[in-house]
């Protein structure tokens, strides 16, 4: 009988080298990092339940779920809107899962565990929107697009969700991309590409931003 | 051409795939072979305002119900289809 071990690694394993990708300058205008190991479930209302789950969200969560494109804080978890009655659970450490989510949203809402189908890219740095305006047709301006913004979009012909999160302590603003598992490694690629004339510090993380 | 995503706003084309005409209704079971004949083959060519299904793939996964004139391609309304969101079921 064989011993099987199943070892969690990130479908950008490969892909992510560590350090400064293109431009040398004395400090990277793009920074990309890569956070690993995260609980993602995203929630679906079930037919004309849409009012149920946001009810029973509210209880759980002790905050309303994104009725918009944008997310939404509690202590531990990040909301985010991913289309009409539906979210994405974000957090770390087991808190909300499947298991632990089931029991109070399975009633008005199909659950479904998305923690090893999505690679999470967090994007940040001086650079960071011009380098993704070559990518997403969302405007990116402060103004049209603040923290807490979200949207369901497509870059380089791939769906992803994308959303602002806090800021840097410096004052630079962080996005946040949620990409299929198996198109994150072109993604990845493109992304690098896009940032080189800036320079890109690439990193990996065990911290949701 | 942009759409205006009842959900996510105004965005480009390429998120969005187009399916036809919201017109034709499915016979019932037992209907006339012309009747079947004209659902699946037969569509009135306008030149004008046309209703179309729209598919918002690239974005929230939404079917959208778009009213275009063919001519100008302008678009004068969208509203969410039959089902878009389990909120909005019966719209
Ligand atoms: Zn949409």
């Amino acid at each position: 009988m064989v011993d099987f071990s199943w070892a969690p690694r990130s479908p950008l394993e490969k892909a992510l080298v560590a350090g400064v990708h293109g431009a040398r300058r004395i400090e990277a205008d793009v920074s990309l990092t890569e956070i690993r190991n995260f609980d993602l479930v995203q929630l679906m209302a079930r037919r004309g339940k849409g009012t149920d789950l946001a009810k029973a969200a509210k209880a759980r969560f002790g905050v309303v779920p994104p009725d918009a494109p944008k997310v939404v804080q509690t202590p531990d978890a990040t909301l985010i809107w991913s289309g009409p009655d539906q979210f994405f659970v974000l957090s770390k450490g087991g808190k909300h899962t499947v298991r632990t989510l089931a029991p109070a949203l399975s009633g008005p809402a199909s659950l479904s565990d998305q923690s090893h189908a999505r690679v999470l890219i967090s994007i940040s740095g001086a650079k960071a929107r011009t380098m993704l305006a070559k990518l997403s047709s969302i405007d990116l301006h402060p103004d049209a697009f603040p923290v807490g913004a979200a949207a369901a979009t497509s870059m380089d012909h791939t769906s992803v969700t994308l959303w602002r999160g806090n800021d840097r302590t410096n004052g630079q603003a962080v996005f946040n991309v949620l990409v299929f598992a198996t198109f994150a490694e072109s993604l990845w690629h493109t992304m690098l590409d896009s940032g080189a004339e800036y320079g890109v510090a690439i990193s990996h993380s065990e911290n949701l931003a | 051409m942009r759409i205006v995503c009842p959900f996510c706003g105004e965005r480009e084309l390429g998120e969005f795939t187009y399916l036809g005409d919201t017109k034709p209704v499915r016979p019932e079971a037992g209907a006339s072979e012309d009747e079947v004949f004209d659902y699946v083959y037969l569509r009135d060519n306008v030149a004008g305002d046309t209703s179309e299904y729209w598919y918002h793939g690239g974005g929230c996964r939404a079917w959208l119900k778009v009213t275009r004139n063919t001519l100008t391609h302008e678009i004068s309304s969208i509203e969410p289809a039959a089902g878009a969101g389990a909120a909005k079921v019966d719209a």
